[in-house]
């Protein structure tokens, strides 16, 4: 058994506003092996962006990673000095943005910033860094990729630019990439073209990939393991196959059931009563337990995860099988 | 005659966009130094139909039209060339009440309710103000209509006072769907109206148009991206690309035997909880600009099966089967697909 690439316990990261203390992320624990797709699956406000930039330490204040362990590699990255982070960030691990234009700064060329990447981390000389940045956008599908290196970000499509954004992260062939729904604001067949290419990819590099989402189809597609987020936690964690057909958390079930695929066109759609906690108002004990049909007295108290295998769950009412899965 | 004409019908309707040209534009073109402005072919020949009572899905990408069609089936937008009917009057014709009664019988309901809902006025002013300017409620008797219209969405009537801001995505939406319902229309036109909510509250809203279909005998066209979305809600299904219809037929049609390559990987990109760890096999390309589309059918460059003609002549929308019409030059007109596509689509 290879250690794994990033192991995360206990992340906490919390906002000090001046209405209170807004617990984004709230005791998340992850797990990611080398040339492994995790999908971190969640709606709006549940922290699974915040995690993702809590990893690569970038919560801009008030934000702060207040607790928890961030083990890459070995290394623990939350007492790692800004230097030492730095030269991580980039180099081995990288990150991917939902708007391409975060990445990509829209006066310069795309060569430009590109080789400015490489030489940042890399003593090399601007030919070669050239050279590098011509093979990374190749790579990632960009046709004629030594003319289009020099264009400005405005002169691509969006499939495109986030194409270029994807090349960027793999220029120094990173250990870890964290995609922060990439896809999402893509068209259909685009979206289908960026997954072909980043699953191709991972699996030739043999990187990790966080891939965070809040569309479990697309995660079903692309990864290996899913973790799925509500208020701040992880509420179950499992291969695809578990957490999808034998989901034991009610909200899993909650959100595969009210997929049209998964009801008779024509039906009602089985809903998840009630919405989201807002984050300042987050029920004691488990937060789900409001929108919870199995909700008895003893979810005021937190749950703790049961594990079975690599499956893991937090609740003290498991669904048991597929059919109560159904209801 | 007895037949009932349908609710709205769009007929060759043309819309392109062009930029105005100011005086010095118009010199510098007279004088040959520059060219007109181009001009975004948003419609181009659209004929669309909607029955009484029925849900119409229209599905397609960024660019295809379908938001433009909608507007000017709402008459928001007039268009270039071709006409709009409502109820089998040409909509351009109307004047007078006869306008006025028009247009509040159609309501269109946005993708974004935050940037549809005044933030600076109450819940209460948002949705009773229609009716009132209109003069369909007696002064005083909005009151009542808010309420009642509230709890029909789904909402608790004491949150008649709130600002907008003080509301969740998924409840700011039915604010939105309440105020389409005041002014008491028979259809609506949903123009992406659950894409920007979360997966569990996008359900509760799919159920509440469902259920609003079933009471108040609306006709809706749900114009949407979301393939699985459309499925589930539309009686019949119409597929656009960039600016034309390609294919239109019921719903389990398309689903089931689709006629047209477009339509096929469409229907093969849709993200499904049961389609895991698969190898995807994208169509090739980008979808080309509005401004400049390709010659002959606007797919060719990107289709599998694209043969010569397909550059040259545009696909005319042919009936292939009852009901069930396509736009493509495959098999004779037919738009039959190729047999093992057609093997992989049914499993």
């Amino acid at each position: 058994m290879t250690a794994p690439l990033l192991k995360v316990q206990g992340l906490k990261t919390w906002f000090d506003t001046p209405r209170g203390m807004v617990k984004s992320v709230d005791g998340v624990d992850l797990e990611l092996r080398r040339g492994e797709i995790l999908g971190l699956v969640g709606e709006s406000g549940s922290g699974k962006s915040v995690t993702g930039f809590s990893l690569i330490g970038l919560v801009d204040p008030p934000g702060r990673v207040v607790d928890g362990r961030i083990e890459f590699n070995g290394e623990d990255l939350r007492t790692a000095s800004p230097a030492g982070l730095r030269s991580l960030r980039g180099d081995r691990i990288a990150m991917i943005f939902q708007d391409p234009m975060m990445t990509l700064n829209p006066v310069l060329r795309i060569g430009t910033q590109m080789i400015e990447t490489v030489r940042a981390h890399r003593n090399v000389s601007r030919a070669e860094a050239r050279a590098k940045a011509v093979e990374a956008l190749g790579k990632v599908g960009i046709p004629r990729p030594a003319e289009r290196i020099d264009a400005y970000p405005h002169e691509f499509s969006g499939g495109m630019r986030q194409r270029v954004a994807i090349a960027i992260a793999l220029l120094h062939e990173p250990d870890l990439i964290i995609a922060d729904e990439p896809t999402t604001a893509l068209d259909v067949t685009i979206q289908s073209q960026i997954l072909a290419e980043v699953q191709k990819l991972a699996a030739e590099m043999g990187l990790g990939l966080i891939w965070i989402s809040h569309d479990l189809g697309v995660v079903a597609a692309l990864a290996q393991r899913v973790a799925v987020m509500y208020a701040g936690r992880i509420v179950e964690r499992g291969t695809i196959d578990e957490v999808l057909d034998t989901p034991r958390h009610p909200y899993t079930a909650g959100l595969i059931g009210s997929t049209p695929m998964a009801n008779v066109r024509g039906q009602p759609l089985r809903q998840i009563p009630g919405s989201a906690p807002p984050p300042l108002g987050r029920p004691e004990g488990c937060p789900f337990r409001p929108r919870c049909a199995h909700a008895t007295d003893i979810c005021r108290t937190e749950p703790q995860e049961t594990l079975a295998g690599g499956h893991g769950w937090r609740c003290f009412h498991p669904l048991q099988d597929a059919a109560e899965v159904r209801t | 005659m007895t037949i009932t004409p349908p609710a709205a019908r769009a007929v060759a309707v043309t819309k392109r966009f062009q930029r105005k040209t100011d005086f010095a534009d118009r010199l510098a073109i007279r004088l040959g130094i520059a060219s007109p402005p181009p001009a975004v072919h948003a419609l181009d020949a659209v004929d669309l139909e909607v029955g009484k009572g029925e849900v119409v899905g229209l599905v397609g990408e960024s660019g295809c039209g379908k938001s433009t069609l909608g507007r000017v089936i709402a008459g928001m937008l007039p268009p270039t060339s071709g006409h709009v009917e409502h109820d089998g009057k040409d909509i351009a014709q109307l004047r007078g009440k006869a306008a006025r009664d028009m247009r509040l019988a159609t309501q269109i309901i946005f993708q974004d309710p935050m940037s549809s809902l005044n933030p600076r006025k109450r819940v209460r002013e948002i949705i009773g103000e229609a009716p009132r300017v209109h003069g369909l409620m007696p002064r005083g008797g909005t009151r009542k209509l808010v309420e009642d219209l509230l709890a029909r969405v789904g909402l608790d009537p004491a949150m008649a006072d709130r600002y907008p801001h003080q509301f969740s995505g998924g409840q700011r939406q039915r604010i939105g769907i309440a105020r389409a319902l005041a002014v008491n229309p028979d259809f609506l036109i949903c123009d992406e109206s659950i894409a920007a909510l979360d997966v569990s509250i996008q359900a509760q809203v799919i159920n509440l148009f469902m259920q609003l279909r079933a009471e108040l005998g609306l006709t809706l066209l749900f114009i949407s991206h979301d393939l699985s979305v459309v499925r589930h809600i539309s009686d019949r299904v119409v597929i656009m690309y960039l600016g034309r219809v390609v294919e239109e037929a019921s719903t389990d049609a398309i689903f089931d035997t689709p006629r047209h390559p477009y339509t096929e990987a469409l229907l093969h990109e849709i993200p499904r909880l049961d389609r895991r760890a698969r190898s995807f096999s994208p169509v090739k390309g980008e979808i080309p600009s509005p401004v400049n589309p390709p010659s002959g059918c606007h797919f060719h460059p990107r289709c599998p099966f694209a043969m010569e003609i397909c550059a040259t002549t545009r696909p005319p929308l042919l009936d292939v089967a009852a009901g069930h019409r396509a736009a493509c030059h495959l098999n004779g007109g037919q738009g039959r697909l190729p047999l093992e596509i057609q093997n992989h689509t049914q499993d």
